[in-house]
């Protein structure tokens, strides 16, 4: 049964559904690998063999009927209140049936764990947690990404086939590049949202898939979304780069991988690439960190900040304090900013399909010290990495991560790929194309916990 | 000392206090370090010249802008 776990997640749906292997068996074999896996990564913190069991008997004939999937600490599940990777909330949790639990549970899915996250969601390097760092399963001294950090390091060891995370400035999509997967950052709205503690303030997150490839994540968007995403053809696509901080400032391994890609891609279908102009990308950047901030500490009290939780980190603690001071009048620049991007992406968008750049600027790096040598010096992953994930979510347009490549120390580089509002399916052909031109490659290229396994096995 | 630690020095204890929330070294030290990094492209964009663009009126961020 441990060969259906390296299986993928429509593999193991068509197992199923064809009798060639036993759900119940299967989600034994799953906890059984996360209890062999997971304490050197620290991916899944909340195992309940009973209600995954629970799940199993009532899961309905959906498209993932009996498969096992991990689920982020930022959703609340009917027997467990979401933690958020933290000690303390600003915003009291409670059990509960959230959006992604809904989709996963009426398509027959069955929620094997809880995947760890970066402290808050504040963090792209899931070295913090109330749980303790995750590690990255293609080294494990090395950072998995956040916040989603525990459903990347899940798929990537091939303890399930998928896993859904939360994107509010790249946290599908930071973690997908680190692991070596598919993440997909959805248009704002179109993904199941209910349930999140900031459901109805956040105009920056979204549930997304992490999973190992494209038709995997097609698959598990189509749950989330409720609707099924068809494949199409990404004939003669536009693809747009910018020459700027954000493709230009990145490690030689990286640049040269996301080239090489952008140029696979063209070619396999038969497209072009144009150089497009994105001013005030800094500023986008900025304004999306202003929007979350402002929008996570609404109805927060000063006097809460004088009680908070000890255990919470020394660096959340200040951090939310530090928010209460932020500016209210640079809020409404970052308003005026989110605008001006929108209205420049969409006249973009008329010009070219897709724009294309790399996910993160540097492979990942080590957990005791997330820092990344770049062109332009050091800096903090958290810092280099936002500059390439915050248009999307400032602006609400969706976007991707794949696999492209592996740096000398054998770490996953990733290229990003962004369309228009709705446009998600063709985020999803593209990167299907680009896999495809690959030979399947990257995405089945295997982290060595999980290639040891599948050699015994 | 620099200009920004100076600044960051004064204004977040002021800020601080004026709102009421307490805060110790290792608090102030974390906040000096955010503050370093964050306002001085906060000023940059509150020097950004947005006076022509118009506001969306409750924008739909799942679509594309009217």
């Amino acid at each position: 049964m441990t060969a259906a776990l390296d299986l993928g997640l429509r593999a193991q749906a068509a197992a199923i559904a064809g009798g060639e292997v036993d759900p119940g068996e299967l989600l034994d074999a799953a906890l059984a690998r996360i209890e062999q896996r997971n304490p050197a990564l620290n991916a899944v913190v909340e195992t309940f063999p009973e209600r995954s069991g629970e799940m199993l008997a009532a899961a309905p004939e959906g498209p993932l009927r009996g498969v096992p999937v991990v689920i982020k600490d930022e959703w609340p599940l009917p027997w467990r209140a979401q933690r958020f990777g933290a000690a303390e909330l600003m915003t009291p949790t409670s059990p509960g049936e959230s959006g992604p639990y809904r989709a996963l549970r009426d398509a027959g899915a069955v929620i094997v764990g809880v995947g760890n996250m970066h402290e808050l969601g504040a963090g792209s390097t899931g070295n913090v947690s109330v749980y303790g760092a995750a590690h990255n399963p293609w080294n494990t001294e090395r950072c998995p990404g956040g916040s989603s950090s525990g459903p990347a390091a899940s798929v990537a060891a091939r303890l399930v086939a998928g896993a859904v995370g939360a994107d509010g400035l790249g946290s599908v999509r930071f973690p997908a590049a680190y692991c070596g997967l598919t993440g997909l950052k959805p248009t704002f709205g179109r993904a199941a949202m209910e349930g999140h503690h900031m459901a109805p303030l956040t105009t920056l997150i979204v549930s997304g898939p992490l999973c190992a490839d494209v038709g995997d994540c097609r698959l598990l968007s189509s749950v989330l979304f409720g609707e099924e995403l068809n494949t199409g053809e990404a004939a003669g696509l536009r693809i747009g780069v910018v020459r700027d901080t954000v493709s230009e400032d990145v490690t030689a391994e990286v640049g040269e991988a996301c080239e090489a890609a952008i140029e696979t891609l063209r070619a396999e279908t038969g497209g072009e690439v144009r150089e497009i102009s994105l001013p005030d990308l800094d500023a986008a950047t900025l304004a999306a960190i202003l929007i979350i901030n402002s929008e996570s500490m609404s109805g927060t009290r000063p006097e809460q900040l004088n009680q908070l939780d000890p255990e919470l980190s020394p660096i959340a603690r200040g951090t939310l304090k530090y928010r209460m001071l932020l500016p209210a009048a640079a809020t409404a620049q970052a308003q005026r900013v989110r605008t001006s991007m929108r209205r420049r992406l969409a006249a973009v968008f008329e010009e070219v399909d897709v724009i294309a750049w790399p996910t993160i600027p540097a492979p990942a790096p080590p957990l005791d010290s997330p820092l990344v040598e770049l062109p332009s010096g050091t800096h903090t992953a958290d810092q280099a990495n936002v500059r390439g994930a915050a248009l999307a979510n400032l602006t609400g347009i969706p976007s991707i991560s794949m696999p492209v490549g592996l740096s000398d120390e054998r770490l996953p580089l990733a290229l990003q790929l962004q369309a228009t509002w709705g446009n998600d399916e063709l985020l999803l052909d593209a990167a299907e194309a680009l896999e495809r031109a690959n030979g399947r490659r990257w995405v089945e290229s295997l982290p060595p916990i999980a290639e040891a396994e599948t050699t015994e096995a | 000392m620099t200009e920004g630690k100076a600044q960051a020095d004064e204004f977040i204890p002021a800020g601080l206090a004026s709102l009421g929330i307490e805060a110790d070294e290792v608090d102030l030290a974390v906040m000096g370090a955010v503050h370093g990094l964050l306002w001085p492209p906060i000023l940059e964009l509150l020097a950004l010249d947005t006076e022509d663009v118009e506001p969306e009126r409750c924008p739909d961020l799942s679509r594309a802008p009217e």
